[in-house]
């Protein structure tokens, strides 16, 4: 193989690697935004991971599976909504719990059933594909990775342009003056989660349906927690946010394929990447006010 | 307000240790009102107890018998216990960490990585260094509490000097933790067990030596206990102490309630607060020198082996409401659910279950508080109307600025 | 029935009542509000303004009673709701976003898409009609405090509201900028008929800008009629429940003449037998501040701050809200550390980089927002009493519980501080039990000096005029006393001298004696933006 041929390789796995973080991502950045610092997407891409294959397999059909880990990911911020901002459990523990759940639910679930795998389509576009390097990355992919390419831009025009995503912000920087001008600041809260679950469980239900076709235990292995190293990493910005996923992305895919390629690199430095950018951008960028001022503060009417 | 004055401690003698259990609780769960809360949570167990059964039995499974199982495996006999108080050891000791970090208001969530830091510098200490016998598991235990313990402290200088989110950075770094350790037993010159003949090299140390292991106490038959939950329990009672009676854990405490109070009553509130970090670090250390030095797992340092000990513990200081006596308790109850899962595998139940159990005995026992605290204050909500704070653009600049003055 | 039956009132409430448990906040309360009239709305803290507000503003909902709007009865459930029915409120602290820019704020809370374009047009035409300039495009975070009145102002008035609703508007205005708001609401009653409550506890406000006023006392109405027609010390009896004769209740009260046509039977300015003794020039400060500066993001807010208070002398420290008072205070508390210059006490430089070091050198403080650093809420009364001298009650770094409760009792009654027991948490009593539980602790440790800052917010006139007695004694036995107050009546009433501050700076120091309420208006609108 050429040297052109590895960096297409490495570019288009990337690529693939990349993109349920991406979907996570744009949820949790919204999510955030509102004021959640949400640990929960971990459990929200596992359990869909879980769900997309067990409806795929049961239906016959991937992109039935999809969907219903989307749905998957919709219960568990349904869930993680209510404990946390409407029965006002801090949410962090709501968070740890329902990682825990999760992890123990599908587990166990896995272990006493079997399922077929499963694998959405791949679009493969004539001609295109064929362009060195970047050809196979950008035109060689199962078709949620365009959904994806739909789902970035209608993220940050919901958030910066709409008017649910104004209050959304508003909530996140000031619940009580977003609160007096009539935002119904828990609610907000609930539907960024919601909107978070929704695209975490398209990730997590990618990982399975989408690349591999099948589930196993733990599979996602903390890539929520990588998500949410992205939107930090980021700064809350959605670009920004994005451009961490890629870095992450591609660190995995050249942790695969170093070996093959006969280049002996540290294996662990490259898995604890994300997290050390993650660290070193918070240490940077710390003192400027960047993050949603109310992030991970509890709103309740009537306490100041 | 007729609810909180009815708490009010009786006028006889408030200074007995009943007194003080009270009034900690009470400090710990403003609205918490006794019946309610207890019948409430009865309740809520119940249900999680009946979901999981439910799990039990639409998986094909018996409830009953995986039931009688755990029972088996965790309480049955002398050997069961033996088990189950192996685990006990750990988890109590991260949850008494927990419960400093939280009562501190810098609130720790990089257990299961300190964990696995501590059984590192444990490993160091057991295999690198040539002491006699007790010196040496000694010197395990200190060099994981110490290590971890710094490890922990690092978040602390991280909020201290450029304000990152404590909960945060202690997340992030769990998982440099783990790659840390695999490097450790993945790197030769570091911790990888040595090669003896041929076949390839697995990712672990070699085994602690004899002399580093912690030994059990007495000659029961068949009971073993070992002597990590003797440090466990030993540290919980201290703890429990320190937080209640001494000028330490008052201002702790008093940093974890108000950070501004704490600061203008001379509490070095960043000095503190990094402090509890490092101790809920150094004690989660401790938990990973027990799974290293204890009979419960390999004695090798393994990559796995922090086995979510951390992630339990954890729960368990949430559960105790962060009362390290509380929290006694607490942890027996997942030691026993932890020793019984091994055994549900017989049933042909996977031992899994008893993660969805023990996540759904967590909300059982957390939302009950919450939810009547909530309903009670909702009915007081606006009350005589209390002092909103000025807006002055100092006020954002004192936020920032409260780590790096301390 | 109050109600001149002339003119159907734009806003009428019939027989509201609201309790939280056994506390009535409001009892029955009758109001109606006329379009084409500013309607005062006046009552001490906690005699029910606020919660009436609440309920018209939908945050709070009423147990019984009708509200009607012109004669159709109305339910208010939310903001939203009464955005829609036409109420509009404008906060006593901004209801603003910081990071996001004034037409953002002033949408925000509308339902429909988001159109910046029409958005920004309407600002500026609102803006214009009423003459309150503003860049639609500005961040809040960047704007002084008068420009976000005017934000809040547009806010509300371009939903086209019939009754808007003032909750304390001056409080953080200049007396200019004070009198330019009540010409713009002038502008809004007389020219579009609408009607204008204005909630203050400030007499002479009322007295100057109202035409009808309501006196709501314990939460029920206590008077009401045509403003013009009665006086300030009628209105005073109504709001107390009886006469006020004394200096500190009428100090409380805002009884001193703010305006120079201000209502006759105040009391004179300046009335020699309420003055503390005066201070003897040539004794050291025992606090004293030199050229403190801190800055936030690069602009001053203390800027280059000099001020010596003696022994025995009580030195106010006035200016509108939002000048630097609120630093000053946390400084003082221990809580900030200045870019710049010395805090001195007893004629010593205090290091304040290291927390504590204030209270040891012997500076007491009463903070401005008790809840933020003055006392933890979910402690017991004795625990914050003793929290800032452990040592007493501490051997070997064991707590005696034993001690605590001996000094919390001995205190407590020192200090009429009602509670049911040393071990009551300090959230379940009232905020003046909780103000003199900082202030026991505070005169407890025999300090030197004394800051107290704006220490009868939120407090009823009770409790106000036992905090003036204390500060007084508190001077008369030696300490030096710094009252900051945004209450032009409590300095004037209080204070030896007077120091101005604006934007973080001293523009003037002149004795009580020869301070009127028309030098320090200049004092404190002049260097103001």
């Amino acid at each position: 193989m050429s040297a052109a041929d590895n960096i297409a390789t490495i570019l288009s796995s990337g690529a693939r690697l990349t993109v349920p973080l991406a979907f996570a991502a744009c949820g949790e950045y919204v999510a955030q935004r509102a004021g959640t610092l949400n640990i929960s997407v971990e459990a929200m891409m596992l359990g869909a991971a879980f769900g997309s294959i067990a409806v795929a397999s049961a239906t016959g059909s991937a992109t039935i599976g999809l969907a219903a880990g989307a749905l998957v990911g919709v219960a568990v911020a349904f869930v993680h909504g209510n404990l946390s901002h409407r029965v006002q459990i801090n949410t962090f523990v709501v968070g740890l719990v329902l990682n825990a759940l999760v992890l123990g639910l599908t587990s166990y679930l896995i272990t006493v059933s079997t399922f077929t795998g499963h694998q959405v389509w791949q679009v493969s576009v004539p001609v295109l594909r064929d362009i060195p390097i970047v050809g196979p990355m950008l035109f060689v992919q199962r078709w949620p990775v365009y959904l994806l390419l739909a789902v970035i831009p209608l993220t940050w025009w919901l958030v910066q342009r709409s008017r649910w995503g104004l209050e959304l912000r508003a909530v996140g920087e000031n619940p009580q003056a977003a609160d007096v001008s009539g935002i119904h600041v828990n609610r907000r809260r609930r539907q960024a989660l919601l909107w978070c679950g929704l695209l975490a469980g398209l990730g997590g239900a990618y990982l399975a349906v989408g690349e591999v076709g099948s589930f196993n235990q733990n599979m996602t292995a903390g890539r929520g927690y990588l998500v949410i190293a992205a939107v930090i990493f980021g700064a809350w910005r959605l670009g920004r946010t994005l451009v961490g996923c890629v870095v992450f992305g591609l660190a995995d895919a050249m942790r695969l394929a170093l070996p093959a390629l006969g280049v002996t690199m540290n294996s662990q430095l490259l898995i604890a990447a994300p997290y050390l950018l993650a660290l070193l951008a918070m240490l940077v960028f710390a003192t400027a006010h960047r993050e949603p001022r109310a992030l991970a503060q509890p709103f309740q009417r009537g306490t100041t | 307000m007729a609810a909180a004055t009815t708490v009010a401690a009786p006028p006889t003698g408030p200074s007995g240790p009943d007194a003080t259990g009270r009034r900690l609780l009470r400090r710990l769960n403003p609205g918490v009102g006794g019946w309610q809360v207890a019948a409430a949570t009865a309740a809520t167990v119940a249900v999680a107890l009946a979901l999981s059964a439910l799990l039990i039995s639409v998986t094909g499974g018996s409830p009953t018998a995986s039931a009688k199982a755990m029972y088996q495996g965790s309480m049955a006999s002398p050997a069961a216990w033996t088990t189950s108080l192996l685990y006990v050891a750990p988890l109590l000791l991260v949850a008494v960490g927990a419960c400093v970090s939280a009562r501190s208001g810098f609130f720790n969530i990089g257990q299961e990585g300190q964990v696995l830091i501590g059984a590192l510098f444990g490993a160091w200490a057991g295999l690198r260094l040539a002491l006699p016998g007790p010196l040496l598991v000694v010197s395990v235990l200190a060099a994981a509490a110490v290590g971890a313990g710094a490890w922990a402290g690092l978040s602390a200088l991280m909020y201290r000097f450029r304000g990152v989110n404590v909960v945060v950075s202690t997340m992030l770094m769990t998982f440099l933790a783990q790659q840390l350790v695999s490097f450790a037993v993945n790197t030769p010159w570091l911790l990888q067990e040595s090669r003896l003949g041929r076949g390839t090299l697995s990712p672990q140390s070699n085994p602690l030596p004899e002399g580093a292991r912690i030994s059990s106490l007495g000659e029961y038959p068949n009971l073993q206990i070992n002597g990590g939950l003797v440090l466990a329990i030993v540290v919980a009672v201290v703890f429990s102490l320190a937080l209640a009676r001494t000028r330490w854990g008052f201002r702790l405490t008093m940093t974890g309630l108000s950070p501004a109070a704490a600061r203008h009553a001379g509490v070095r509130v960043g000095a503190l607060g990094g402090m509890a970090l490092a101790i809920s670090g150094g004690l989660a250390g401790l938990a990973g020198a027990l799974l290293l030095a204890s009979p419960v797992g390999t004695n090798r340092l393994q990559p796995g082996m922090s086995l979510n000990i951390g992630w339990d513990g954890l729960l368990v200081a949430l559960v105790a409401r962060n009362n390290p006596l509380l929290a006694i308790p607490v942890a027996v109850l997942f030691g026993v659910l932890r020793a019984g899962g091994s055994f549900l595998a017989a049933t042909g139940v996977p031992p899994f279950l008893v993660d969805v159990v023990k996540a759904l005995l967590v909300l059982a026992f957390v939302a009950p508080p919450v939810v009547i605290g909530m309903l009670r204050k909702r009915r007081r909500a606006g009350e005589p109307a209390t002092t909103t704070p000025a807006t002055d653009p100092a006020v954002s600049k004192q936020d920032a600025m409260e780590g790096s003055l301390a | 029935m109050n109600v001149d039956d002339q003119l159907t009132p734009a806003l009428t409430l019939r027989g509201v009542s609201k309790r939280y448990g056994p506390v009535v906040a409001c009892d029955a309360v009758d109001l109606a509000v006329r379009p084409g009239e500013i309607h005062g709305l006046l009552g001490e803290n906690g005699a029910g303004k606020s919660t009436l507000m609440k309920i018209l503003l939908g945050l709070v909902h009423r147990d019984t009673g009708t509200i009607l709007r012109g004669t159709e009865p109305i339910e208010i459930d939310s903001p939203q709701v009464a955005a829609d029915l036409g109420l509009g409120m404008v906060h006593q602290h901004f209801s603003l976003i910081e990071p996001l820019t004034v037409w953002e704020n002033v949408i925000l809370g509308d339902t429909g898409r988001v159109d910046r374009a029409a958005a920004c047009a309407q600002v500026e035409q609102v803006a214009q009609r009423y003459g309150l300039p503003i860049d639609p495009l500005a961040r809040v975070d960047r704007l002084s405090a008068g420009e976000r009145q005017r934000v809040e102002l547009i806010k509300c008035l371009r939903r086209d509201p019939s009754v808007l609703i003032l909750d304390e508007p001056t409080s953080v205005l200049t007396q200019a900028e004070s009198a330019e708001l009540f010409t713009v609401l002038r502008r809004v009653v007389q020219a579009e008929n609408r009607a204008v409550i204005l909630i203050s506890h400030k007499l002479a406000e009322i007295m100057a800008a109202t035409d009808r006023v309501t006196v709501l006392r314990r939460g029920a109405v206590a008077f009401h009629g045509t403003t013009a027609d009665t006086t300030a010390q009628e209105l005073a009896r109504q709001m107390v429940g009886r006469d006020v004769s004394l200096r500190a209740e009428g100090a409380a009260l805002g009884l001193l003449p703010v305006e120079p046509q201000s209502p006759a039977g105040a009391p004179p300015s300046t009335d020699p037998a309420g003055a503390a003794p005066a201070a003897d020039p040539t004794t050291p400060a025992a606090l004293r501040l030199r050229g403190v500066t801190l800055r936030v993001g690069g602009l001053p807010v203390l800027d280059d701050l000099h001020l010596d208070v003696a022994p025995g002398e009580i030195v106010g420290l006035y200016g509108v809200e939002g000048n630097g008072q609120a630093t000053l205070g946390e400084l003082l508390s221990g809580l900030l550390v200045p870019d710049e210059g010395a805090v001195e006490v007893g004629g010593r430089p205090v290091e304040l980089t290291r927390p504590g070091t204030l209270h040891e050198a012997g500076l007491g403080i009463v903070p401005e927002d008790r809840h933020h650093s003055g006392v933890v809420l979910d402690m017991s009364v004795a625990e914050n009493l003793v929290m800032k001298s452990l040592a007493g009650v501490c051997t070997r770094g064991v707590l005696s519980r034993r001690r605590m409760h001996r000094i919390a009792r001995r205190q407590m009654a020192e200090f009429n501080i009602v509670a049911p027991s040393p071990d009551t948490p300090l959230r379940s009593l009232s905020g003046g039990n909780q103000q003199r539980v900082v202030l026991a602790r505070e005169l407890s440790a025999g300090p030197k000096a004394l800051v107290a800052a704006q220490p009868t917010h939120g407090l009823d006139v009770g409790a106000i005029e036992d905090m003036y007695v204390r500060l007084r004694q508190a001077a008369a036995e030696g300490v030096a006393v710094l009252l900051i107050s945004t209450e032009l009546e409590e300095v004037m009433a209080l204070a030896d001298r007077i120091a101005v501050i604006s934007s973080g700076r001293i523009v003037g120091v002149l004795p009580t004696a020869e301070a009127t309420a028309e030098r320090l208006g200049m004092l404190v609108g002049g260097v103001a933006h």
